[in-house]
């Protein structure tokens, strides 16, 4: 029996909220639920009070009535108010969750890939800025493929410390998080369950995602609009680091990141960039580099 | 004019039809009395028995489904080992592959929309109810009406022909949005079970297109004499709104498809950008096309296409609780403002399926406000359902309990769609099973449930043959019980955040919890599903051996019980004049507690009461009942 007043508290099975417009998103399901209850205990109640009392008796007569236009004015307004109630208080969460003029300025920015089967995060390095690719410079798409997903143009000095992750990604907390997403092939969509972000990722165009989450751990991330026969197990992990744990990973990656440059290219001891990273080499990042690319 | 005289007119017209066959007998041959025939009952009847076959695939596709989510990975019982294990089923496991469940589900929904709900809602009681409810012997343009029904099994038979195709069925959901169902990845001109999505489809849009057309001329020009526009049963404004949804909304529909057919079989780009990267190879020969333009296409009419699937079940829905309550219609009136206001609304609301699509978020503002506004109107049809019970006499017949739940089961479906109308909330449960459990409140717990009221309704006027009410309320009890068991917990599964369309949710670590959930449902399923062979063989039975019908068992007002117990082609024995509203019950100063459209008598309507002046004895060699 417990278990069934459980399923009829819907409320209570929601996956836990980390997310900071989260908790009105949940709120606002939570007054649309109750009201729903209320109008659904209102009219069943009255329906069933009805059949019991007017059920067929032999001696018994309908009641030869064809409505009355007061009656029928009254339950066209008092629902138009209401509704169109929870429609103009709907819209200053949608406004706030989706349009583009109300993104606020990034702490991290990250451009996102969707491909089936998976997921492409790429981060801007140590540099804090994208090299030339598809997302910056529609010209680049071009250059996309599978083994290049975001059409990265391997010239742009800007570019060579960006790294890309593959169905993992991680951010701060307490941060603003601005994801630019697309994805190669077909419809995607970006689902974040705990922190209430949903988006469909659309090949050739760029979505505007935002979120800030209040709460560390690791979560999941799934593709919410069906791609294929691998549509689920279209999986990826996200990490909420604290302020200092992000930092120290972006160090890790940022030196990762020298390493495999160091490899390929011969180092120009330029002078060191801003970062806090430790390791101060991040040598190749050109700063200074501003010729081109960004612009977009 | 008696039986015989319209028959020998009915006859000297097909042989004038027909002057190139010389029969010696003056009959139609078999095949066009039960095949290729032109009167509409028998069309109706053709529509009811191609829907209800296709219900019972549709429904095993269900269960395929529901399997696979309850025991992941465990092969289907005895049907498993059938299946071929090619990308059927993993090889020599009976277990179906993630691209076999993609395209049952994609299928599923297909086949229960367009080859089941809408054949049932608008072909079956359009062609069956319009002409007998406004007192004519056919449609206006019967050879239209053959052909509406006769495109129906070649595009069904094309539809599942994609088993035999290379890969399988369509896969891309019943939506089939682009740049997935373009099947970017196979060579063009390759035909796949996409490409006979398409062609299907495009037939099925033509046929409700000639239904449509043929419903909206029959009720322009076709009503007996002294009926007027607002004394017809709210049935037939219903359908006669739908047919104006279907003939304004399809064509939409045809040109999405023959855009996406292009972009499927000739690798057009259409709705395909540049630089796709598909599995298959660097697709760079497409050009600057936009995926969400079909998305706005398809739910043009796939949005109206929502309310052709419910408005004419709300129409009869009304006729059998005003028939069953004994009461006139509350706000007759009112009722028909509603369903043109539903309709009119439904055009303009089609995005809150795309809040989640990436268009423009000011379109997702203007969207939910007109969404939101729809439900206005249909609340307006509860309060006055509510209003018909009140102070009723209501018996509860096997018809009547499936309106009761056609009744209660959309307002769930209705106060559930107000979550996803609020496009904020919407983002959470867009794409989940929160979405899933709405529609099979709507199409399901709404339209299938007045569809069984409808068939419980006419079924005697259709075969002159009784429903058995016993076996008729077993049925209505098993399918209320294992529906609500089936859809409810859905809502449930939409709020943890269970996606769509998931092979196997078990891969996510927040929806491992859910799996007693998934068990529960799939069970309650099945039973659902089983318990729908009440229907199928009380049908049957009742065909053979029912209680012979009475030309009108229910005691009602509407002009097809006028008719004959089991009416031939032409319908009608006599002629029909309509006196007043379908909906006179309980008029005072009337012994009877009904008051039939066709019996002549004069009354005066005062303060919303109708009392009668003088009546005419029922004459009775028509046997009124």
């Amino acid at each position: 029996m417990s278990d069934v007043l459980h399923i009829l508290d819907m409320l209570a099975w929601f996956p836990e909220n980390i997310s900071t417009y989260g908790a009105e998103l949940d709120w606002m399901f939570a007054v649309i639920y109750w009201l729903s209850v209320a109008i659904f205990v209102l009219t069943f109640g009255i329906m069933l009070w009805f059949l019991v009392k007017y059920r067929y008796r032999p001696d018994r007569r309908g009641y030869n009535y064809h409505g009355n236009n007061i009656v029928e004015i009254t339950w066209t307004i008092l629902p138009t108010i209401l509704f169109v109630g929870i429609g103009l208080w709907s819209d200053s969460m949608w406004e706030t969750t989706k349009y583009a003029k109300k993104v606020p300025v990034a702490d991290v920015e990250i451009v996102v890939m969707g491909k089936q089967f998976g997921w492409y995060f790429m981060y801007p390095g140590a540099d804090g800025k994208f090299g030339r690719n598809a997302y910056n410079d529609r010209t680049a798409r071009e250059m996309m493929s599978a083994t290049n997903p975001f059409g990265r143009d391997s010239v742009d000095p800007a570019g060579k410390d960006d790294f890309v992750m593959e169905n993992q990604f991680k951010f701060p907390v307490n941060a603003n998080v601005v994801v630019r997403g697309s994805t190669l092939d077909v419809l995607h969509s970006f689902f974040l369950p705990h922190a209430r972000v949903k988006q469909d990722v659309i090949p050739g165009t760029w979505m505007n995602i935002w979120f800030n989450c209040f709460k560390t751990g690791k979560f999941e991330l799934a593709c919410a609009e069906l791609c294929g026969g691998g549509h689920y197990a279209m999986r990826a992990e996200y990490e909420v680091l604290s302020r200092t744990g992000y930092d120290a990973w972006l160090d890790k990656k940022n030196a990762e990141m020298i390493v495999l440059n160091g490899q390929a290219t011969t180092a120009p001891a330029a002078d060191a960039p801003t970062s806090d990273t430790t390791s101060a080499a991040a040598t190749q990042t050109a700063a200074p580099s501003t010729s081109n690319a960004a612009k977009h | 004019m008696s039986t015989t005289s319209i028959e020998q007119h009915g006859h000297v017209e097909h042989a004038a039809h027909e002057n190139g066959h010389d029969h010696a007998h003056h009959e139609l041959p078999w095949f066009r009395k039960y095949v290729f025939s032109t009167d509409h009952k028998v069309i109706a009847k053709q529509f009811m028995i191609l829907a209800l076959t296709f219900l019972f695939v549709g429904g095993a596709f269900a269960l395929f489904i529901r399997w696979q989510l309850a025991y992941p990975g465990e092969p289907i019982p005895i049907i498993g080992s059938i299946l071929p294990s090619t990308w059927v089923t993993q090889p020599g496991s009976g277990v179906i592959t993630p691209e076999f469940f993609v395209q049952l589900l994609s299928m599923h929904g297909t086949i229960m929309i367009f080859f089941v709900i809408i054949p049932l809602a608008a072909g079956m009681f359009g062609n069956f109810c319009i002409p007998l409810m406004i007192g004519t012997d056919d449609m206006a343009l019967p050879r239209l009406n053959m052909w509406s029904f006769w495109l129906l099994p070649p595009a069904g038979l094309i539809m599942m022909s994609g088993f035999f195709t290379e890969t399988g069925y369509a896969a891309a959901g019943w939506t089939s949005y682009p740049p997935l169902s373009a099947n970017t990845s196979v060579p063009g001109m390759t035909i796949t079970g996409q490409t006979l999505w398409l062609i299907s489809l495009f037939l099925v849009g033509f046929s409700s297109i000639m239904g449509a057309v043929n419903y909206i001329s029959t009720i322009i020009n076709k009503r007996a004499k002294g009926m007027k526009m607002f004394d017809m049963p709210l049935t037939v404004w219903a359908l006669f709104i739908t047919a104006i949804m279907i003939t304004l909304g399809t064509p939409v529909l045809a040109s999405g498809l023959a855009m996406l057919f292009m972009d499927n079989f000739f690798h057009t780009s259409f709705f395909l950008p540049d630089n796709l990267v598909t599995q298959a190879r660097h697709a760079s020969q497409y050009g600057a096309g936009q995926p969400v333009l079909f998305q706005h296409v398809f739910w043009f009419y796939s949005h109206p296409a929502v309310y052709i699937m419910i408005l004419p079940l709300m129409g009869i829905v009304s006729d059998v609780m005003a028939t069953f309550a004994r009461k006139p219609i509350y706000g007759y009136k009112a009722m028909i403002f509603a369903i043109a206001a539903i309709a009119g609304l439904g055009f303009m609301v089609w995005g809150h399926h795309m809040f989640m699509s990436g268009m423009n978020p000011l379109l997702g503002t203007t969207f939910m406000l007109s969404t939101i506004v729809i439900a206005v109107p249909s609340s307006i049809k509860v309060f006055n359902w509510l209003g018909t019970l009140w102070r009723g006499n209501i018996r509860f017949t096997s018809a009547m309990l499936n309106a009761l739940a056609f009744v209660s089961m959309f307002i769930i479906g209705g106060l559930s769609g107000i979550f996803m109308a609020s496009a904020p909330v919407d983002i959470f449960i867009h794409d989940t099973y929160f979405i899933v459990a709405h529609i099979h409140y709507v199409l399901f717990g709404g339209s299938l449930f007045g569809i069984f009221a409808g068939i419980y309704y006419w079924f005697p006027k259709m075969y002159g043959k009784m429903l058995n009410e016993t076996w008729g309320r077993r049925h209505f009890f098993w399918t209320f019980l294992a529906f609500n068991f089936t859809f409810f917990p859905m809502h449930v599964l939409g709020v943890a955040g269970h996606m769509r369309r998931v092979y196997d949710p078990n891969i996510y670590d927040f929806l491992k919890h859910l799996q007693g959930i998934n068990e529960f449902i799939t069970i309650s399923a099945l039973v659902l599903g089983f318990s729908q062979l009440i229907l199928v063989g009380n049908i049957i039975w009742s065909m053979k051996w029912g209680k012979k019908a009475p030309r009108n068992p229910w005691r009602a007002n509407t002009l097809e019980w006028a008719a004959p117990a089991h009416p031939g082609h032409g319908n009608f024995d006599r002629d029909i004049i309509v006196y007043r509203g379908p909906y006179e019950f309980g008029v005072l100063g009337r012994e009877l507690d009904y008051w039939p459209q066709w019996e002549p008598g004069k009354s005066i309507s005062v303060h919303h009461h109708t009392i009668a002046l003088e009546e005419t004895p029922i004459k009775p060699e028509y046997g009124s009942h």
